[in-house]
């Protein structure tokens, strides 16, 4: 019968081991060339954070602008509403002092004020959709980095696996050497750190102006 | 002026619903859509248009191609090209003043900015 190892004796082994396979990994992942790779995908992961931020802050920001704009247009509703019946009233229970006192006349002006300003309020939910654009591009980055990163982990499981648990018929993976890092365009969602973009129209004018535009 | 005809592309539809309806605020109401840039060109040779509005990233053709396409054909060249995108890079703007373009409009933008564009183009074209 065997006797069990104590504590005391498998602990520098098994420490000698982990060692040992965390040495054997570091080579691995330097030998196939994933460290840089996988260093790289794991730098991209705060730009990431920030993209999701801004996505956040974007459809929050388009949220409240819509609300905002909805409770002052229904503030303007509900005055319209009370001022056409306060003057159908008057013109009801006497129409000729009702024109003469220019009642009338004064509610249409009123009412022209009024309109425009609610289809401005209009105008302006509709540009608070354009959220939709723009945080779309940037799912669309953070979507391509989570692809990228999954790749490069799903290749450094097929590569690193004993033979044994490899399917005999598996097709290799496309060679990570050969994957570009895609181009990744849109918005800036961190523009006072990044150089060389505008941050509003403005600079934009500014800049086509010194082209000569 | 109101009779110009709009070719609004992007391949969000949102975008050019809202892009189309700030045009027909501001007095343009003839427009039609394209979701990218192979479509904007069939649209543009099989049809008659006087302004083109188009974002830059698209699939399939993107903006600067489209740009490049239409300057680069005899029988669309003269087309004003406005581009609308979220695009803020200073190099995009560059290449895109370089390319043709007749205006740069970085999103999110106001219904003014578009309107002033749109109008400062076509007094420059003298329409």
């Amino acid at each position: 019968m065997d006797t069990p190892e104590t504590p005391s004796n498998s602990a520098p082994d098994v420490h000698q081991k982990i060692g040992l396979l965390t040495r054997q990994l570091h080579d691995a992942l330097n030998q196939l060339g994933y460290a840089d790779k996988l260093r790289g995908s794991a730098g991209e992961l705060p730009d990431a954070q920030n993209r999701l931020s801004y996505i956040a802050r974007l459809t929050g920001e388009a949220a409240e602008k819509v609300l905002g704009r909805v409770e002052q247009a229904k503030t303007q509703h509900e005055y319209i509403a009370a001022e056409t019946k306060r003057v159908l009233d008057a013109l009801v229970k006497d129409p000729v002092a009702t024109v003469a006192k220019g009642e009338i006349y004064n509610h249409l002006v009123d009412m022209e004020r009024v309109t425009k300003e609610a289809d401005e309020h209009l105008t302006e939910i509709m540009m608070a959709q354009d959220f939709h654009d723009l945080t779309g591009q940037v799912i669309a980055r953070v979507v391509t980095l989570a692809s990228t990163i999954e790749q490069q982990l799903v290749q450094l499981l097929v590569q690193t696996a004993p033979a044994s648990a490899l399917p005999a018929a598996a097709p290799a993976p496309a060679a990570p050497a050969a994957q570009e890092r895609p181009h990744l365009p849109g918005p800036v969602v961190d523009p006072e750190n990044t150089p060389d973009v505008v941050t509003d129209q403005s600079q934009v004018d500014d800049l086509l102006a010194s082209l000569g535009f | 002026m109101a009779d110009l005809r709009f070719l609004i592309v992007d391949d969000f539809s949102t975008m050019r619903r809202i892009v189309r309806n700030l045009l027909k605020e501001s007095g343009f109401a003839d427009a039609d859509e394209a979701e990218d840039g192979v479509a904007a060109l069939q649209k543009l040779r099989n049809g008659k248009f006087d302004f083109v509005v188009t974002d830059i990233n698209m699939p399939n053709m993107n903006g600067f191609q489209l740009l490049a396409e239409i300057k680069g054909d005899e029988k669309l060249k003269h087309l004003p090209v406005l581009m609308v995108t979220a695009e803020a890079r200073k190099e995009d703007i560059v290449a895109a003043a370089q390319g043709g373009a007749a205006g740069y409009i970085v999103k999110p933008f106001t219904k003014a900015t578009l309107e002033e564009k749109v109008t400062l183009i076509l007094k420059k074209m003298g329409l």
